[in-house]
């Protein structure tokens, strides 16, 4: 699904040269659930930009579901974002001028889908996150969760083979945050392929694979069992 | 994918920079379409073919201070010393003068005027000059029907009072208006109930006042009334103007010094002269069109460069959720199409209202709705020049903003 072979991002000043990753290595099969945890300025971040193609690279090699990033256009990174990457951002970056159908309805209009699909996908998304009733709201008027719960439904809206979520509980209370994970675990067991960045122990631990980055390089590899399933409905309902 | 139904959703829920916006085009296009059709009526006026060739022809004014002077062989004897100077080709006796803004007009009827209660009744205003039959030949006239009178024709005063002419010279332009059907040679124009036959019909003829309502409205009656002030017009041989001018007040004053002489001026110049504050207001115009469009643009370069900043992460969040530089070009210029819309809807509006107000209360033209047209169009480019580098930059900020903490 994922590989990336000595991957360096090397951030260019006029008199600093920052090594933000150094023949950076990682394979992510179909399905897997990765959580990477390392300390402040790691290269965490850099990696999901990476992973993402929010970012270039320096050298090294990205392979995306077959497809050789390093070589594509702008426009063609875009596409590729759009038809096969869903984003969950740490402060959710929702629009504050569009309310949560608009919201999650975006990836869609970018890929082109006729109307009467897009209401479709974003009804079944916000349903599966428990926000179907709230689709005239506007994002200031839920709750962090809620809104992490909207940015969710608009990353399952294109029905992503991969998810990228960077610190998605990050600004969440435990309550909120436990709420975030289980949804997320969801959607790993229906088949979506996740990588999340946290600084939280606990949250990284329910992922089944590991990965610590320090000083731009993978640190330590750790696998974990599966966490127990945990029933959808509670999830929705929270 | 024009996104028109968020955008519109977005400037519906955060007004009041739209509004202002909208306001602000709306007034440019009621202000600048208006100001269009003022300068366009103005040019046209300003460029009407006055029928004379202005840059050959000067006026001059004589007052006579001696007593007992016989002003008729005053004026004939002027006219004589005039034509014998270097470079002049003819000189004429025209108590009114074209382009000077100082002259005669007055309504003549097609029917005497106890006939005026009939239907076909007609009473058309015209200026016109008393003259001898030299100024046909001075101002070069073009005679399209009819004859020019003679100078056995012309009435000549001396004081004394006179008789009504009973012959006229007219332009073509007052010739269609007082007798529509084309056969105006040989009938008459009446004063009260005094008849004076169209004899001759020149092609064009501009009166005194350019600015008129009917300034090609002109007519030419066979007097020469030698009191008061006497007025020449002289045509010179091309590029001899000046010399002329410069000289011609020694050789008159040599000829006979007991007067003095006045308003030695260039036709063109006496026009010019007379149009100067048309030309001060186009001017004026012109510069309120380019500062208001200015400003307009500016607002709309600022207001977009204001949400650009305002929403940075939200452009790289699209971006990240797979939106192309070109989707963020255009939303911009869509949101901005749709702010310069609806401000052009309600400018339209408010500059036919303003059209109407002006044309009720001051003599400016009709307002003609396809100046809101053509302004609509220009301030449309304008505005989408004006968010075009803006929203290139937005489209320029990297997707990866939308992971960081800004």
């Amino acid at each position: 699904m994922l590989q990336m072979k000595n991957i360096s991002k090397v951030y260019q000043t006029e008199k600093v040269q920052t090594h933000a990753l150094r023949d950076f290595d990682l394979n992510v099969d179909e399905g897997e659930f990765i959580a990477v945890t390392g300390p402040s300025g790691s290269g965490k971040t850099t990696f999901l930009n990476i992973a993402g193609m929010l970012e270039s690279f320096t050298a090294g090699q990205y392979m995306l579901d077959g497809v050789d990033v390093g070589s594509l256009s702008d426009n063609a990174r875009a596409d590729l974002r759009n038809q096969k990457i869903g984003f969950i951002f740490q402060g959710f970056n929702l629009i504050p001028d569009l309310n949560l159908f608009e919201n999650v309805e975006v990836p869609l209009r970018y890929r082109g889908i006729k109307s009467s699909e897009r209401k479709e996908r974003v009804m079944h998304c916000l349903e599966q996150v428990g926000l179907a009733s709230r689709i005239k709201h506007l994002p200031q008027q839920l709750s962090g969760g809620q809104q992490q719960r909207v940015a969710i439904a608009r990353a399952l809206a294109g029905e992503p083979r991969f998810l990228l979520a960077d610190e998605p509980t990050g600004n969440l209370d435990s309550l909120m945050a436990r709420q975030v994970m289980e949804l997320l675990e969801q959607i790993n067991r229906d088949g979506a392929t996740i990588i999340m960045v946290t600084h939280d122990p606990e949250l990284a631990r329910r992922a089944p694979r590991n990965i610590q980055i320090v000083d731009g390089q993978i640190a330590d590899f750790t696998l974990y069992q599966k966490p127990t399933a945990v029933p959808v409905a509670s999830v929705a309902g929270a | 994918m024009l996104e028109i139904k968020p955008i519109f959703n977005s400037l519906f829920r955060s007004k009041a920079g739209a509004i202002l916006l909208v306001l602000q085009i709306a007034i440019t296009l009621a202000i600048v379409s208006n100001s269009l059709s003022i300068i366009k009526d103005r040019m046209d006026y300003l460029q009407t073919d006055s029928g004379y060739s202005e840059q050959d022809l000067f006026q001059i004014s004589t007052s006579v201070f001696a007593k007992d002077t016989d002003l008729l062989y005053l004026l004939e004897e002027t006219e004589r010393t005039l034509l014998g100077m270097n470079g002049v080709v003819n000189a004429s006796f025209m108590r009114e003068v074209p382009l000077s803004g100082s002259g005669s007009s007055s309504n003549f009827g097609n029917k005497p005027l106890d006939q005026n209660e009939s239907e076909d009744y007609r009473s058309v205003n015209t200026a016109y000059t008393t003259t001898p039959a030299s100024i046909f030949d001075t101002l070069d006239m073009t005679l399209i029907e009819g004859r020019f009178y003679t100078d056995s024709e012309v009435l000549k005063f001396n004081g004394d009072g006179g008789d009504l002419p009973t012959q006229v010279v007219v332009s073509k332009h007052y010739l269609d208006e007082i007798y529509p059907d084309g056969d105006g040679l040989g009938q008459f124009i009446y004063i009260g109930n005094s008849p004076i036959e169209i004899i001759g019909v020149v092609e064009r003829a501009m009166g005194p006042w350019p600015k008129s309502n009917r300034p090609l409205n002109f007519a030419f009656f066979p007097i020469v009334d030698a009191t008061g002030s006497q007025k020449f017009v002289v045509r010179t041989e091309p590029d001899m103007r000046e010399q002329v001018m410069n000289e011609v007040e020694e050789v008159l004053l040599a000829q006979f010094n007991q007067r003095v002489i006045m308003n030695i001026q260039g036709l063109d110049d006496a026009k010019r002269e007379y149009q100067a504050s048309d030309i001060l207001m186009l001017r004026m115009l012109v510069i309120l069109i380019v500062l208001l469009v200015s400003i307009t643009a500016l607002g709309i370069f600022g207001m977009t460069v204001f949400n650009i900043n305002k929403r940075t992460k939200q452009i790289g969040t699209r971006r990240a959720l797979g939106a192309r530089k070109s989707h963020i070009i255009r939303y911009f210029l869509v949101e901005n199409s749709i702010l310069c819309i609806s401000g052009m809807v309600l400018g339209a509006i408010g500059a036919i209202y303003l059209g109407q107000m002006l044309f009720e209360h001051y003599s400016v033209p009709a307002f003609s709705a396809m100046y809101v047209v053509y302004t609509a169009i220009f301030v449309l480019i304008i505005s989408l020049l004006s968010v075009l580098f803006p929203a290139n930059r937005a489209a320029n900020i990297s997707p990866s903003i939308a992971t960081r903490s800004v």
